[in-house]
């Protein structure tokens, strides 16, 4: 009995600070303005919501089918969702949609949601074919797509889309909002800590609500240093050790340490980047290699989201650091 | 046409088989430190393209040594009964006392891996750990990942294609038995379209000299082209030594090899084969360049893109090598396959792990790797209550418990980096 209540108490908070309706969104008041809009006429068309990750797409989709049709959306039949990057194939997410979309639920509004998070990780031939699903069942099934590249859903689904842009979260709402959540979980936490706290979360909420409560589980009480223990942890020692690899010319050592974190640990590219992008500022070369290096990293950056191998384009960036390593001793 | 001239004329004697002289001359004292009992390995892994002599020599070992060849085509046996019955049986009588002596021959090693009679390689295996009786494989292709532990109990000994001199003198040599006037145009013709290759020479020799006493150029060009599979190590030897755009696009035209597999060769041997860093960068920006014009054609179906990813990654690599390295650097077969093989484990608990964490938190499980997991297993690392609460919420095993918590792997890895970062101790070390 009481492990369940300590269950509870310490769920994630991601999960537990959810927003719960559209009223709890932060920022994006063009795409919450919009969707209340919506809700006031009932007629919900298909839809776009395409931005950075940790800014509320997914939330926003549940708040808005949860005000739609009532606290359980979920339970009652009303809304599903289908994460596209997990799902095989467009098979699955054909029967899957068919087998949600055929029977209307009772006392619904004649139709339901599906919401295909990670849509831009379907292939050009899957959204072909999730297009015709689309238009074969959109008189009792309305989509919500969530992406984080609108240019990687193709066109004709843009068309049949309302596109909702969701925007960087602003800085004064994230450290606003964790304040909020220091206060219901009892912590002490100071402006230095909220400000590092937003610095690494680099404006994804989910980013920042985890390293508070990492931090939390070390102390009640968080200061800077609390934070800076976490964000050690968790912020890829292994990136700075590939960097050093190249840097000193071990490429071999270098390319294996890359592909495990691909393809063992699963890390996803663009995370890498990211880490990469942080490290890059403090390497030891000159001022103008750290330049070329950041250009070529927007480039590889740029790739990936065009499509190009994760691998194959990170070892052309680090083959690069490591030319410049040996040009600087 | 009575009999096969490639039969007719298969080397009786070790002496007459043409090439490939180094390896030639291994084998032979490989089968002569049987002979003292002493063996360094107890196989013998014959590899190379095919026609340049790797099953004549067993055969021509045997017969002028006085062996009996057991022999044994992967296409004869299927599965572990049958490879246990017929080499199994013959590798465990002690035949080395001058009476019985024996060469087990297994050819197209490579055909076993790739049917689906896995079965038969283990057997093989433990035919080749307990065997008192020399074992030769023979195969093409010996980089089959499914091949790798039978490489490691091998005596690996390469056979190359076969000089156009060698190959003429050979043709000749038969011409000349037969009876048949071949000239040298027309002999140079058929060494030059073989590629190396004796075998199917020979074969073109005699299907052309049928119902002929004369056989010129033109004779030979109305036999038509052979359509040659060229092994990718010679593709990967012209890529890595031309400084021709044209020669190197070339030296992927008739390959029956798809070309990810090639992509993939090259992206593993470019650092061994471009020492200088410049250079290595300049390759592999070609090589990511082609990468995208590959992923451009197939994801959208443009495969007219493909002709400018093919020179790219081929010339590309070509053009930056400029500086070789000393000596000769054999190619390595690519590693991610067998990465992917060894973290099989691990990969599976963490797949585990991220779906629990993505079915709870409306993530993908790559999203949950990636955004959740450091964190739960910072939190799972400090093992309190907090944490037991945690794995009691996501629902996870004890092995993935351990896991999270810093017990194996990557957490471990990346706690110590940390750590020394850091100059702190929070927790010793278990192992």
């Amino acid at each position: 009995m009481s492990s369940s209540l300590e269950a509870i108490a310490t769920l994630p908070w991601v999960e537990k600070y959810r927003p719960k309706s559209l009223d709890e969104i932060i920022d994006q008041e063009d795409v919450v303005n919009s969707l209340k809009n919506i809700l006031k006429t009932k007629a919900v068309p298909h839809m776009l919501f395409a931005g950075p990750p940790g800014v509320g797409k997914t939330a926003t989709a549940h708040a808005f089918a949860r005000d739609l049709f009532g606290e359980r959306y979920i339970e009652d039949g009303h809304f599903m969702e289908i994460n596209a990057s997990d799902e095989r194939g467009i098979q699955t997410i054909r029967e899957k949609v068919k087998m949600f979309a055929r029977q209307i639920p009772m006392g619904g509004l004649g139709f339901k949601i599906l919401l295909l998070d990670e849509s831009d990780q379907l292939t050009d031939d899957a959204q072909h074919a999730f297009r015709r699903v689309m238009e074969q069942y959109s008189a009792t099934c309305r989509f919500i797509l969530a992406a984080n590249y609108s240019n990687r859903i193709i066109e004709p689904i843009q068309s049949r889309c309302a596109v909702f842009r969701f925007r960087p979260l602003l800085k004064n709402d994230i450290i606003k909002h964790l304040r909020n959540i220091a206060e219901k979980e009892g912590l002490e936490i100071d402006d230095q800590a909220l400000e590092v706290i937003y610095d690494f979360s680099e404006g994804d909420m989910r980013k920042a609500i985890n390293t508070l409560q990492a931090s939390a589980s070390i102390s009640r009480k968080i200061d800077e240093k609390v934070v800076y223990q976490v964000m050690g942890y968790v912020s890829r020692g292994e990136v700075r050790k590939i960097l050093e690899l190249a840097l000193s010319g071990k490429f071999k050592e270098m390319r294996d340490e890359v592909r495990k974190l691909l393809y063992v640990q699963g890390i996803m590219p663009t995370d890498l980047i990211s880490a990469i992008y942080r490290e890059l500022f403090y390497l030891n070369l000159p001022e103008e290699d750290k330049l070329d290096l950041l250009d070529l990293l927007g480039e590889v950056d740029y790739r990936i989201s065009e499509g190009g191998t994760p691998e194959v384009q990170l070892m052309a960036f680090l083959a690069r650091v490591a030319a410049k390593g040996k040009g600087s001793k | 046409m009575a009999e096969l001239w490639v039969e007719k004329y298969r080397p009786k004697k070790v002496s007459e088989v043409v090439g490939n002289h180094d390896s030639v001359k291994a084998f032979v004292e490989w089968m002569k430190s049987w002979e003292l009992g002493k063996p360094s390995k107890k196989a013998v892994l014959l590899y190379g393209p095919a026609g340049v002599g790797k099953t004549s020599l067993v055969l021509a070992y045997a017969r002028e040594h006085g062996y009996d060849v057991v022999e044994v085509n992967a296409s004869d046996w299927r599965n572990e009964e049958r490879m246990k019955m017929v080499v199994g049986e013959s590798s465990l009588q002690a035949t080395l006392d001058g009476t019985t002596k024996k060469i087990i021959l297994v050819d197209e090693v490579d055909g076993i891996a790739g049917r689906e009679d896995a079965g038969g390689l283990s057997a093989l295996r433990k035919i080749i750990d307990n065997t008192r009786t020399p074992i030769a494989l023979v195969a093409n292709n010996p980089w089959d990942p499914r091949l790798a532990s039978i490489r490691d109990r091998c005596l690996m000994l390469q056979f190359r294609r076969l000089r156009k001199s060698e190959v003429i003198k050979r043709l000749k040599e038969i011409a000349l038995a037969e009876g048949i006037k071949v000239t040298d145009a027309a002999l140079k013709k058929l060494a030059e379209r073989s590629e190396g290759d004796l075998r199917s020479a020979i074969n073109d020799l005699q299907a052309i000299a049928s119902g002929r006493k004369v056989v010129d150029v033109d004779a030979v060009e109305a036999l038509g082209e052979r359509n040659r599979v060229r092994e990718i190590f010679q593709a990967l030897r012209i890529i890595f030594n031309t400084k021709s755009l044209r020669a190197a696009r070339a030296a992927l035209e008739g390959l029956e090899i798809d070309l990810d597999m090639v992509y993939a060769w090259l992206i593993d041997n470019v650092p061994e084969q471009i020492p200088n860093p410049e250079e290595l960068a300049e390759a592999y920006e070609a090589l990511a360049k082609a990468d995208l014009f590959l992923a451009k054609a197939s994801r959208e179906q443009k495969w007219k893109l493909t002709r400018y990813a093919i020179p790219l990654m081929t010339g590309g690599v070509a053009l930056a090598r400029r500086t070789k390295p000393h000596g000769f650097v054999k190619f390595t077969f690519p590693s991610k396959i067998r990465l992917m093989q060894k973290s099989r484990a691990e990969r599976e608990l963490r797949h585990s792990i991220a779906s629990k964490i993505a079915g709870k938190l409306h993530l993908s499980s790559a999203k949950a790797i990636t955004h959740m997991l450091p964190y739960i297993s910072f939190i799972m690392s400090r093992g309190d209550e907090y944490a037991k609460a945690m794995a009691s919420y996501f629902e996870f095993t004890s092995s993935e418990t351990k896991y999270l918590a810093g017990e194996g792997g990557e957490v471990e890895v990346a706690k110590v980096a940390v750590e020394k970062k850091r100059k702190r101790t929070r927790r010793t070390k278990r192992r």
